[in-house]
């Protein structure tokens, strides 16, 4: 261990009996904090951290949700709901209430001041005026919300299901599946928890919690020449480097919002398939696999995140020049999800990821791992399909996914006099009954 | 005390096992035929054990000799436990044979639930024997078809290199929780097969390293030692303590030493210079 320690150009040997005393996180934090006091122009420790992009803001109305092909921010969460409202007019007040909140919480304002003598109107957490801090909310529905109403079951989005476990699950019935899916990412967590205490405090004789996890992005510096870089996911590596553009128009109409053509009922055009999955990271034993298997097992160098032989992330690997595997394993990730053929175009789904770290499980490692969120017009050329073709890949030695599911995000909201599920309830006979929430 | 001294120990290893180190250069493919094929015998005894001895437990199992049944679940595991690196290569079967509830959506009710850990929950939850002649058969079945396919292996080195941290791996992720043998609490048992099974294949490499690394093949052989007489503490005359006797204290020394040996143990397969 001595001469470990001699090799080691980061332990010098004062540094090295500090480390035994267990000390040297604070070594570190005192030169982080003599650094920042040097700055600091009365600061004090509980100040508040200060970001400039509390005021930027996504649009609530258009065409489509938003929360989709928006650029996905540091900051996620998916929550999952039991939905109590069952008759036409139920259903019409959930469905107004979480426009008229979502446009509130995404647009920020002032919340009504009450009589003191009353529970606030709203948590406070963010202050008393709540900024938008780029939030966005994206509702949708799962296969029980319309299976468990008789008159929207006729309804019910042709490729909409119950997601069923795939070969290497081990879902936890508790985390999986609901009848309504709220996604809502912002640039801060405390944005999040904001949004969704506000959505429980409103709606509490409409939807119940059923399950949630939140998750987040690491951040990079501006990259001085402009260029973008896809975020890592926990096991390291760069995740989504081939994800279809989100700013082609054209592209995402063919793989992520439902058209007019095909078998989808009308009301659903615009809206889109969510799936959800919680994939357990066993990141302990994955930092102790050896560089050279992690990069077989995934297909990409690991600093750059090119594929191999390539220099950058964005360079699309030539499998037809390397059919037995010689450059790029079969049976790696990369290759399986997506064999660059012609016919793997129909599969492509547009992912929208974030980290979770949770705490840690009861044989004392990291519970930590993907909330993996993708959006597609067919589920089951999109997600289900991809997954299949993942089946038995060797990187399930060191994940399990263990909840999720398949949910059907509805269409946007058009104008002020619109909201969500206006189309669904037209189309199942009841039009709207009011003009107001 | 003792746990105290042994988390600031693990820590500093932690730490030195941080810096980068080179692969034993002078080891050659050809060094490793010797004790691969060692492996083979090794493994190759264990599964004639793990067949013989599932016969007796199964057989048991069907005549409806409850207690014998539970007495025989343990022992006959450790044959299972220790093949493990090899028996995983084999993921259908390693489904079958040894998958928990929790793999299935079902759970204890799930008809794919098969295997070691159901037959473990018909013997100690429910307490019978009653409906468990079906899941005998299968794993009878299963254990004398991974003991064909395995005979028929070409063993790959690094499989077999990498499977002394796998087998720490298992122990560290599913096993330090007494989750494995849930219904049974004999995860001493497991652990031991664990242990034993990692050992032998450290102990087939040391030659191999001994020379260029004597600092590594101590730690390691400290490690495995420590466990030792830490499982020692629960033996009992037919094999081991249930697993809530199993002390805070000892259970954060087993933590310790498992995710080192881990973490050591890891470096093995690039140490003999396998990809």
């Amino acid at each position: 261990m001595t001469k470990d320690r001699d090799n080691n150009p980061f332990m010098t040997s004062r540094r090295g009996l500090l480390l035994g005393a267990g000390a040297a996180g604070s070594v570190l934090a005192a030169g982080i904090t003599t650094s920042q006091a040097a700055n600091s122009h009365g600061e004090q420790v509980t100040d508040a951290p200060v970001s400039d992009k509390m005021l930027e803001q996504q649009p609530f109305h258009g065409q489509y949700q938003s929360g989709i092909v928006t650029p996905r921010p540091a900051a996620g969460m998916v929550a999952s709901f039991r939905v109590l409202a069952s008759k036409p007019e139920e259903v019409e007040r959930l469905f107004r209430s979480l426009t008229e909140r979502i446009a509130f919480l995404m647009k920020g304002g002032t919340p009504p001041a009450l009589d003191d003598k009353l529970p606030p109107a709203d948590s406070g957490i963010l202050g008393p005026v709540v900024l938008p801090d780029n939030l966005t909310i994206t509702v949708s529905l799962g296969a029980s919300f319309f299976e468990q109403r008789e008159w929207l079951s006729p309804h019910k989005p042709a490729r909409l299901s119950r997601m069923k476990a795939f070969k290497n699950d081990a879902l936890d019935q508790s985390l999986c599946h609901g009848d309504l899916s709220l996604q809502i990412s912002s640039n801060t967590p405390d944005t999040n928890i904001h949004a969704l205490r506000d959505i429980l405090k409103n709606l509490p004789d409409l939807m119940v919690l059923r399950w949630k996890q939140e998750g987040s992005v690491p951040v990079l510096p501006r990259s001085p020449d402009g260029t973008h870089q896809s975020a890592r996911n926990f096991l390291g590596f760069r995740d989504g480097s081939a994800n279809p553009d989100a700013g082609d128009a054209g592209l995402m109409q063919r793989i992520v919002w439902v058209q007019d053509s095909g078998d989808e009922p009308a009301w659903a055009r615009n809206g889109c398939y969510q799936a959800v999955r919680i994939i357990r990271n066993f990141v302990e034993r994955w930092d102790r696999t050896p560089l050279g298997e992690q990069e077989r097992i995934i297909g990409r160098l690991k600093p750059s995140g090119a594929p191999f032989g390539g220099r950058t992330e964005t360079e699309v690997p030539d499998y037809a020049k390397d059919p037995d595997g010689a450059v790029t394993p079969l049976d790696a990730h990369i290759r399986l999800a997506n064999d660059r053929s012609k016919a793997a175009d129909a599969h492509l789904i547009l992912r929208r990821p974030f980290n979770y770290s949770n705490g840690v499980s009861k044989s004392g490692q990291l519970e930590q791992g993907l909330l993996f969120i993708c959006y597609q017009a067919d589920l089951e050329k999109g997600f289900i399909a991809v997954q299949n073709k993942l089946n038995g890949e060797p990187l399930e030695e060191y994940i399990k996914p263990i909840g999720g599911g398949f949910f059907f995000t509805l269409p946007g909201v058009a104008g002020a006099d619109d909201f969500l599920g206006r189309t669904l309830l037209e189309a199942a006979g009841h039009p709207p009954t009011n003009t107001k929430s | 005390m003792k746990f105290r001294a042994y988390l600031a120990a693990s820590i500093v290893a932690i730490a030195a096992a941080a810096a980068p180190r080179v692969a034993n250069a002078e080891v050659s493919p050809l060094d490793l035929v010797g004790p691969i094929a060692e492996y083979k015998i090794f493994i190759g005894e264990n599964l004639e054990k793990l067949v013989s001895e599932t016969k007796a437990f199964t057989d048991a199992i069907k005549a409806g000799d409850l207690e014998k049944a539970k007495k025989l679940y343990a022992p006959t595991r450790m044959n299972y436990e220790i093949v493990e690196p090899v028996a995983e290569l084999f993921s259908d079967l390693d489904g079958s044979i040894d998958s928990r509830a929790d793999n299935h959506e079902l759970k204890e009710k799930d008809p794919a639930f098969t295997g070691f850990h159901r037959l473990e929950y018909g013997l100690f939850s429910q307490n019978s024997t009653e409906g468990l002649a079906e899941f005998a058969d299968k794993l009878q079945a299963d254990v004398v078809e991974l003991h064909k396919r395995i005979t028929d292996l070409t063993f790959p080195p690094e499989k077999v290199f990498g499977g002394a941290a796998t087998l720490m791996e298992e122990v560290a992720a599913t096993k330090i929780s007494g989750e494995e043998d849930r219904y049974s609490h004999t995860d001493l048992w497991d652990f031991k097969a664990n242990f034993d099974g990692s050992r032998k294949i450290f102990e087939l490499a040391r030659p191999l390293i001994e020379r260029g690394d004597g600092a590594f093949v101590t730690k390691v052989a400290g490690n495995f030692d420590t466990v030792g007489k830490t499982l020692s503490k629960y033996k009992t005359a037919e094999g081991y303590e249930l697993y809530d006797k199993l002390t805070d204290d000892d259970r954060a020394v087993l933590a310790a030493a498992v995710n080192t040996l881990a973490e050591d143990l890891s470096t093995l397969r690039g140490k003999l210079g396998l990809n």
